[in-house]
C-alpha cells in the first residue's frame, strides 16, 4: 500500500513539475488521453473508423517527416512504402495464410527492402533531383503491377483479407495503439544520437562526412526505418479496407503525405501527426459540400501557407511557449522570467 | 491576432462537428434509400436521375405498403468519389448506413470500390444493390458465404462473362453483313483492349472463339486505358489487313481511338465494347469522326425491348435531355426490386426483404426480364441471368451524329428462334471500307 | 517501322519539349518546382475547349484567349500565393500542389470530369511512305521549332533574357549587380506559364481534355527535366526527345506492353543519374546556392 502511495506522489511530482508546466505537454497529454478513452463517450462506427484512418496515415506522415525533414532527402515517392506493405501484408494473408499480428511487421519488413531498392541509387542525387527521382519509383512499381495480373490482380487488387480485429472498438485500439507506439518510437529516434546525425546531414553533408560520420549508412538508415514504419501504415490499411489495391501507389497519395507533413510542420515527428488528425477529418467534415470538398481543401491549405509557411503546430507552439534566451528551455508565453534560470523572458 | 483567431476557430469548429456529430433525423415513417457513385462523373449522375424518377413515381401513388401503413421513400445522396479514392468511398458507404441510418443502398461503380464498399454493406446487414460493376467474384462471393454476403444483389450490368459472349454475337453478326455485302472469304479480326485485368479474360477467350466463328485473328493490342494516341497501333492494324476491329475499351480511349480511325479512315469496322462511345457526348468527343462505331449498350433512344421501355427512356430524356446509361438501372432496382419486396415481405427488416427478393423474380424490367441465377451447388448468386427472354441488352451505331440500335436485329440465338426488338435499324458499313472492298 | 517510330518519337519528344522548357525554366531562375506547370497547360486547353464549342468561334481565337488569360492567371497566382513564401521552399512545394488541385476542382466544377476534345486546326493526315501523318502533328512539330526559336533570341540577343540567364547562374550578384531577382523571377513565370499556355494551345486537338489530364504529363516533364539536367534549356529539349523516342519504342517494339511506356521512360531516366547525377547538361548544385 505504501508502495502505491510512494509511485503516486512520484507521478503527482512528475505532472506537476515536468507536464503541466508546459501548454504543449499538456495538450499531448490530453489528445493521448481522448484518443484513448474516446470510445467510452461514443461508439459511432464512423466517427471510430475515421480516427482508425487518420492514425493509419499520422503513421504514414510521421515516417515521411523522419526521412524527408530530418534528413533533408526529399522523398516525393512515399507511396511505394505504403503500397509495398500494403500489397505485402496482403498477399501474405491471402495466400499463405499469416494472420495480421504477422504480415504486417513481414509487410513492414518488405517496405524496408523497397527503401534500400530506391535509397541506395539516391546515394549521389541532391535535393530535387532526389524528389524528383523519388516520384518515379511507385510509378514503375505500379506498371509492373498490372503487367502481373495474375498475382496483383491489376486494377482489381487483393481482395478478401481478414480483419484485424473482430470489432471496429477492436481496430481502433489496434491502430490508435499503434499510431501512438511507433510515433514515440520515432520521436525517441530523433532525440537520439542517430536523430542529432539526421538533422546534422539535413544542415550540411560535408561537414558530417568531414567529421568521420559514414553518411551513406545513415542516409540508407532514414530510408529504411522510414520505410519499415510506413509499410507497416501499409499493412494496417490493407487489413482494415480488406482490400489493397493499386490506388495506395498513386501519384496523389505520395503528394497528400507530402502536403500533410509540410502542412503540419517538418522536422518535428508530431507536426505531420497532428496536421492528419486535423486534415483528414477536415476532408471528411467537408462532405457536406461534396462538389467543393477538395478545393475547399486546396484552399485551406493554401491560405495556412501564406500565414505559416513554417506549418501550422511550430506556428501554433511558437504562440503559446518561448524559449528563454540564457538557458534555452521552453516557457509558457505568458511568463515574464524564465522558470529555471529566472532570466527575464521579453 | 486576427489569424490566429481565425485558424482556433477552425479548429474548434472541427473539434466540434467531429464529436457533436450531424444531426439525425427522427423521422421514423420514411424509407431511407442512400444512392452513392461518383456524382461529378456520367455515371453517378445516372445513379441518382434514375433513383430520383423511382422516387418520384413511388411518392406519386402515396408510398410503399408497409405492413399496414404507407411510407414514402426519401433519398440520400453520397458522393463515394471512387474514380480518385477507395478510402473515401468507404467512408461515404459507412457515412450512409450508420450515421444517414439508409434503410437500403443502390450504386456503386468502380469494381475495386464496390468490393470494398460491398464489406461495409454486409458489416451493417444492409441490402446493397450494385449498379454498375460487372465482376463476377461480387456475386461468386453470396454464394461462397451466403449467410454474410446475402445482402447483396446485382442490379445493373450482368457480368462480364456474359459481357463477353454478347460482344461475340454482336461482332459475328457484323461480320456476317461484311462478308455477305463485300464478298470477303474469310475476315480477319484485330483485337484492341486496353490494358486493365477486366479486359484479360475477354481478349484470351476471343483468341479462343475466332477460330471456331470462321474468323481469323491478325493481332492483340493493348493500349494504355488512358492513350491519348493511338496512331501507332492503327497503322499497324491497317497494315495487318483486319476487316474488324474488336474492341474492349471502358475509359477515354475508346474516344481516341474513335477519333483517330475515323481521321485515318482506317478500312475496318469497329465492334465491340466502348463505353465512352454509349455517351451522347462521344460525337462532339471524337469531332464527329467516331462515324459508324458500334458498341453494346443497355438503352438506345428509339428501341424498346418491352412496354416499359419506352416510358422509362422517354421521361428519362424529357427530364435529364440525354438516354439513360445503364448506371440509371437504380431506377429498376428501386421501382422493382426493392419496394415490391418490402411491400411483399411487410417489413424493412433486412433478412425478410431478401428472401422476398429471391421469391419476386423473374419480373419485368425496362430492359428485359430480371432474373436471379444460382452457382453448380444450387447455392444463390444473385447475379443476373443473360438469355433471350431475359437481359440481353442491345448492340448501338453511331450513324451520321445519332445513336441508334442495331441488335438484336433478326438474331437466331436457336434454332426456330429469331429475336428483333422493336426500334432497331439495319448496321451501316463506313462508305471508306465498301470503297476498298468492292471490286 | 523504322519511320514510325522516328515519327512518332519526334512528335511526343517535341510536345515533351514545349512543357519540359517551361518548367526547367522558371526551376532554373527561382529554384521553383512548379507542380502546377501542367495544370496551367490544362487550364489552357480547357479554355480552347470553352471559346470553340461554348462560343462558337475559330480556334486561333481560342488559342490567343488561353495564352492571354491562362498568363495572367498565373502571374496572378504567383503573386498572391508562391511570391510571400518564396523563402520557404517546402512551403512553396506544397503550396504548388495546392494550387494545381484547386485549379484542377475549378474545371472540374465548370465541366465536369467526362471527357471532351478540341477541334484540330487543320484538319485530315497525309502520308510519307505509307506512314500516316495528321496536319495537326506536323504544325505541332513546327510550332516547338518556332517557340524554341523565339526563346533562344529571347535568352540569348534580349537584356531581359541576358537578366533572366544570370539570376539563374547566381541570385545574390545578379541582385548586386542591379537586377531586380523579384521582378526577374515575376517574369521568367509568365514567360513559363505562357510557355505551358501555348503547348496546351498546340497540343490540345491530339489530345483528350478531363480535369486529371494534368497528372501524367507532370510525370513525364519531371522525368525529362531530370534527365536533362535541371535548369538547363538544352538539357531539356535533349531529355524531351530521348524520352519520346523511348517511349516510341516500347509501343512499336512491344504492342501488347504499350502500358508500360511510361515505366520504361522513367527507369531510363533512372540508370542516367546512375551514372551522372546531375542528369546529362546539369550542373552539380553548390550547397550555398
Amino acid at each position: 500500500m505504501g508502495l502505491f502511495w510512494f509511485y503516486a506522489r512520484r507521478g503527482y511530482r512528475v505532472v506537476r513539475n515536468e507536464v503541466l508546466v508546459l501548454p504543449s505537454r499538456v495538450i499531448l497529454v490530453l489528445f493521448v488521453m481522448t484518443l484513448l478513452l474516446l470510445p467510452l463517450f461514443t461508439q459511432d462506427a464512423y466517427t471510430l473508423r475515421i480516427l482508425i484512418l487518420t492514425s493509419i496515415f499520422a503513421i504514414l506522415a510521421a515516417s515521411w517527416d523522419l526521412l524527408s525533414g530530418y534528413t533533408g532527402q526529399l522523398n516525393f515517392g512515399h507511396a511505394l512504402f505504403f503500397g509495398v506493405g500494403a500489397y505485402t501484408a496482403a498477399l501474405l494473408n491471402l495466400y499463405v495464410h499469416i494472420p495480421p499480428w504477422g504480415s504486417i511487421p513481414l509487410g513492414g519488413l518488405a517496405a524496408v527492402l523497397a527503401g534500400l531498392v530506391i535509397g541506395i541509387p539516391c546515394l549521389r542525387l541532391r535535393g530535387t533531383y532526389l524528389a524528383l527521382t523519388t516520384l518515379a519509383f511507385p510509378i514503375i512499381l505500379m506498371g509492373i503491377i498490372f503487367a502481373l495480373p495474375g498475382i496483383t490482380g491489376g486494377e482489381l487488387g487483393v481482395s478478401g483479407l481478414t480483419r484485424l480485429s473482430h470489432s471496429r472498438i477492436g481496430d481502433y485500439y489496434i491502430s490508435v495503439g499503434l499510431m501512438l507506439v511507433l510515433c514515440t518510437v520515432m520521436w525517441k529516434i530523433t532525440d537520439s544520437n542517430t536523430g542529432i546525425i539526421f538533422h546534422a546531414i539535413r544542415e550540411d553533408e560535408v561537414a558530417v562526412r568531414a567529421a568521420g560520420i559514414n553518411t551513406t549508412r545513415y542516409k540508407l538508415l532514414a530510408f529504411s526505418l522510414s520505410g519499415f514504419f510506413a509499410g507497416i501504415s501499409g499493412g494496417l490499411y490493407a487489413h482494415f479496407m480488406r482490400i489493397a489495391g493499386p490506388s495506395t501507389l498513386e501519384v496523389s497519395m505520395s503528394f497528400t503525405v507530402v502536403i500533410w507533413a509540410i502542412f503540419g510542420g517538418i522536422v518535428t515527428i508530431y507536426g505531420p501527426v497532428g496536421a492528419v488528425f486535423i486534415l483528414f477529418p477536415m476532408l471528411e467534415f467537408f462532405r457536406f459540400w461534396p462538389e467543393y470538398r477538395t478545393l475547399m481543401f486546396a484552399g485551406v491549405v493554401l491560405l495556412i501557407l501564406l500565414y505559416m509557411p513554417e506549418g501550422i503546430l511550430p506556428w501554433i507552439r511558437d504562440k503559446i511557449e518561448v524559449e528563454c534566451p540564457r538557458c534555452k528551455i521552453r516557457n509558457v508565453a505568458t511568463r515574464k522570467t524564465c522558470r529555471i534560470c529566472t532570466a527575464s523572458l521579453d | 491576432m486576427k489569424k490566429g483567431l481565425a485558424v482556433w476557430s477552425v479548429i474548434g469548429a472541427v473539434c466540434l462537428a467531429l464529436t457533436a456529430g450531424f444531426p439525425a433525423w427522427a423521422a421514423d415513417d420514411v424509407i431511407k434509400i442512400g444512392v452513392i457513385g461518383p456524382m461529378n462523373f456520367m455515371q453517378g449522375k445516372g445513379h441518382w436521375n434514375g433513383a430520383v424518377m423511382a422516387m418520384e413515381e413511388i411518392n406519386a401513388k402515396g408510398g410503399v405498403q408497409v405492413g399496414d401503413k404507407k411510407m414514402k421513400i426519401e433519398l440520400i445522396k453520397a458522393d463515394s468519389n471512387e474514380f480518385l479514392s477507395i478510402t473515401d468511398a468507404t467512408n461515404a458507404m459507412e457515412l450512409l448506413l450508420t450515421r444517414n441510418k439508409a434503410d437500403f443502398v443502390v450504386g456503386g461503380f468502380r469494381t475495386e470500390a464496390v468490393l470494398a464498399m460491398q464489406d461495409v454493406a454486409m458489416d451493417n446487414q444492409k441490402i446493397f444493390i450494385g449498379c454498375g460493376a460487372a465482376h463476377p467474384e461480387l456475386c461468386t462471393r453470396v454464394a461462397k458465404d451466403y449467410n454474410r454476403y446475402k445482402y447483396f444483389f446485382r442490379g445493373t450490368p450482368f457480368n462480364s462473362m456474359f459481357l463477353v459472349k454478347t460482344c461475340f454475337i454482336q461482332m459475328a453478326t457484323v461480320a456476317g453483313i461484311l462478308k455477305k455485302v463485300l464478298n470477303i472469304p474469310k475476315i480477319k479480326v484485330a483485337i484492341v483492349a486496353e490494358k486493365q485485368v477486366w479486359a484479360d479474360p475477354m481478349v484470351a477467350a476471343t483468341q479462343k472463339t475466332l477460330p471456331k466463328l470462321g474468323m481469323e485473328e491478325v493481332g492483340v493490342w493493348r493500349p494504355s486505358q488512358t492513350a491519348t494516341d493511338v496512331t501507332a497501333e492503327l497503322s499497324a492494324i491497317e497494315s495487318s489487313g483486319a476487316h474488324v476491329i474488336f474492341t474492349i475499351f471502358s475509359a477515354s480511349v475508346g474516344i481516341t481511338f474513335a477519333r483517330q480511325a475515323g481521321e485515318l479512315k482506317i478500312p475496318a469496322a469497329q465492334v465491340g465494347i466502348n463505353v465512352e462511345a454509349q455517351k451522347e457526348g462521344f460525337w462532339d468527343a471524337t469531332q464527329g469522326m467516331g462515324n459508324y462505331v458500334m458498341t453494346m449498350n443497355t438503352y438506345s433512344r428509339d428501341v424498346e425491348v418491352n412496354e416499359l421501355t419506352k416510358p422509362f427512356v422517354q421521361g428519362y430524356i424529357d427530364r435529364y435531355g440525354e438516354v439513360p446509361t445503364y448506371t440509371a438501372d437504380t431506377y429498376t432496382a428501386i421501382l422493382r426490386g426493392i419496394v415490391p419486396a418490402i411491400e411483399k415481405a411487410g417489413s424493412l427488416d433486412s433478412d425478410k426483404v431478401v428472401q422476398a427478393m429471391e421469391a419476386g423474380v423473374p419480373y419485368k424490367s425496362p430492359s428485359g426480364v430480371v432474373d436471379y441465377l444460382k452457382d453448380e451447388q444450387g447455392k444463390p448468386l444473385h447475379d443476373l441471368k443473360w438469355g433471350p427472354g431475359f437481359l440481353t441488352s442491345l448492340g448501338v451505331q453511331w450513324q451520321d451524329g445519332k445513336l441508334v440500335g442495331v441488335w438484336p436485329n433478326k438474331w437466331q440465338p436457336a434454332k426456330g428462334v429469331e429475336v428483333t426488338y422493336k426500334g432497331v435499324v439495319p448496321y451501316k458499313i463506313a462508305p471508306w471500307i465498301i470503297e476498298k472492298y468492292k471490286k | 517501322m523504322i519511320l514510325d517510330i522516328i515519327i512518332t518519337g519526334l512528335i511526343s519528344g517535341s510536345v515533351y519539349a514545349l512543357l519540359a522548357i517551361g518548367f526547367s525554366l522558371i526551376f532554373g531562375v527561382a529554384r521553383i518546382v512548379n507542380i502546377a506547370h501542367t495544370a496551367f497547360y490544362m487550364l489552357a486547353a480547357y479554355c480552347i475547349f470553352f471559346v470553340t464549342q461554348k462560343a462558337g468561334l475559330h480556334p486561333v481565337w481560342g488559342m490567343l484567349a488561353a495564352f492571354v488569360s491562362v498568363t495572367f492567371l498565373g502571374l496572378l497566382a504567383y503573386k498572391l500565393f508562391i511570391d510571400p513564401i518564396r523563402e520557404h521552399e517546402g512551403a512553396v512545394l506544397i503550396g504548388t500542389i495546392a494550387l494545381a488541385i484547386a485549379m484542377q476542382e475549378f474545371m472540374l466544377l465548370l465541366f465536369s470530369g467526362d471527357y471532351v476534345s478540341v477541334p484540330s486546326l487543320i484538319k485530315g493526315y497525309f502520308a510519307i511512305s505509307g506512314v500516316k501523318v495528321f496536319y495537326q502533328q506536323l504544325l505541332t512539330f513546327a510550332m516547338v521549332l518556332v517557340i524554341l526559336f523565339a526563346l533562344w533570341v529571347l535568352l540569348m540577343k534580349t537584356r531581359l533574357g541576358l537578366a533572366i540567364r544570370s539570376t539563374a547562374e547566381d541570385r545574390e550578384v545578379a541582385n548586386l549587380m542591379g537586377m531586380n531577382d523579384s521582378r526577374v523571377a515575376m517574369t521568367a513565370m509568365g514567360v513559363s506559364v505562357g510557355l505551358a499556355a501555348i503547348t496546351g494551345a498546340v497540343i490540345a486537338p491530339l489530345t483528350i481534355l478531363s480535369p486529371f489530364m494534368w497528372t501524367h504529363p507532370l510525370i513525364m516533364v519531371m522525368a525529362v527535366v531530370v534527365l536533362g539536367g535541371m535548369g538547363s534549356i538544352k538539357g531539356s529539349f535533349a531529355g524531351a526527345y530521348i524520352l519520346g523516342f523511348a517511349e516510341a519504342l516500347v509501343v512499336f517494339l512491344i504492342p501488347q506492353g504499350a502500358f508500360l511506356k511510361g515505366s520504361v521512360a522513367l527507369s531510363i531516366m533512372i540508370l542516367v543519374l546512375l551514372i551522372r547525377p546531375e542528369g546529362l547538361f546539369g550542373i552539380a548544385f553548390e550547397e550555398e546556392r
